[in-house]
């Protein structure tokens, strides 16, 4: 089963679709977590998620805006779907009932 | 960010592996963050693979045996030499032995310690990859400090001052001078060490193996100079050994010079099964899917 951050990473990934990169899906964990991300954690977990089979990464091309440097391209395989999809499916089954989950459906409605 | 900050993350950007570095640079510039937090994440990440190293085995046998097992070995070696060195041509100290004799003992000794550093450096940069730094620190502190400290923590080594008679820590002068003396390479022992040892860790992070032929060069040249030294240690021994002590039998002045030879035997090894050396920590596969 993921783990937390990997199921971050892996959601962010998913949303930017082909312009999944590094510096992209930080921004977007940031975005969705309000906390800061951490290169380090960031890349030292796109290398585990990518040894189980479920992203795939690979050089893109360098951008003036990164001083010419390229980009580590990032792609959600079908293995990492199914992963990522049987954690949500997890996270929302043990929420169910749940008061915070309860009353954020509430909200919701 | 400014031009010094750039730099200074451009340095530290060099723990990294290159396409590494290239993507990490590209992303800081392109979050425009300031030096400090740069700085940090760059740090975050250097422990990360620095830690993600130790997973292997690979630095560990580095680590283990050739800072432990060669390095003790060496050590002694290098502080043989340097004793002898100043009995012989500095205190002028009277040996049984010929001037030839001397003379050979010394060539040889000097000769092995330069092939075994050299074997030795090959070795632990080959397996310590970019662990190398932490690797070579340790064994340097070991072979030029650690005879010394065995023979001081023994008691065979008293330090004082020759003049005074106080001890080097009772004096600031004396202790930045045994400061010194246990992490700069200042005698001529030590600074056959040092090349060597140097030059084969760059060489074997850089290549990682060495050509079969090479390989069965360095390993003759091994063997060679291992007998040499049990052989040359054989007639300088009694020379030195207080009147009706025993001689040293042969396969007791043999053992540290085969531990000192293993990562000879480690490179005669590897050339044997065929196959790559994975680099460590580096992706091969980064092409566009």
């Amino acid at each position: 089963m993921l783990g937390e951050f990997e199921y971050l990473l892996l959601s962010a990934a998913a949303r930017l679709g082909d312009g999944a990169y590094g510096a992209a899906i930080r921004r977007g964990i940031e975005g969705a977590t309000k906390r800061r991300c951490s290169i380090g954690a960031l890349y030292t977990t796109l290398d585990r998620l990518e040894a189980k089979g479920l992203v795939r990464s690979w050089m893109g091309d360098p951008t003036p805006q990164r001083g010419g440097r390229q980009k580590r391209m990032v792609r959600v395989t079908g293995k990492g779907v199914q992963e990522a999809k049987a954690f949500y499916d997890s996270v929302s089954r043990a929420s169910q009932g749940v008061v915070w989950a309860t009353d954020r459906a509430r909200g919701l409605s | 960010m400014t031009h010094i900050g750039w730099s200074l993350v451009s340095f530290l950007a060099r723990a990294l592996e290159r396409p590494e570095r290239d993507v990490v640079l590209g992303d800081l510039a392109e979050s425009g963050a300031g030096v400090g937090p740069a700085i940090r994440d760059l740090l975050g990440l250097i422990v990360r693979r620095q830690v993600g190293l130790w997973a292997s085995w690979r630095p560990w046998l580095a680590l283990l045996g050739v800072c432990g097992l060669a390095g003790l070995s060496l050590s002694r070696i290098v502080f043989r030499l340097n004793v002898d060195f100043y009995k012989n041509y500095v205190a002028h100290y009277g040996t049984d032995l010929t001037d030839r004799q001397e003379m050979a003992f010394f060539l040889c000794m000097a000769g092995a310690l330069l092939v075994w550093s050299w074997t030795c450096g090959f070795v632990l940069g080959s397996l310590s990859g970019r662990a190398v730094w932490l690797t070579w620190s340790v064994f340097y502190f070991v072979v030029l400090d650690s005879a010394w400290a065995r023979f001081v923590l023994a008691g065979n080594i008293i330090l004082r001052n020759p003049r005074t008679h106080e001890s080097p820590l009772d004096s600031l002068h004396g202790t930045l001078g045994l400061l010194m003396a246990a992490t700069l390479p200042l005698t001529i022992a030590a600074a056959l060490f040092l090349f060597p040892a140097l030059f084969g860790a760059f060489v074997g992070v850089r290549s990682r193996t060495l050509a079969v032929p090479h390989t069965y060069l360095i390993g003759s040249v091994n063997v060679a100079l291992a007998i040499l030294t049990t052989w040359a240690t054989g007639w300088y021994d009694p020379a030195h050994l207080p009147a009706g002590w025993p001689e040293v039998p042969w396969p007791v002045r043999l053992l540290p010079f085969l531990l000192v030879s293993w990562p000879a035997a480690y490179l005669l090894a590897c050339t044997l099964p065929v196959g790559s050396h994975p680099k460590d920590q580096t992706r091969s596969d980064m092409r566009e899917p």
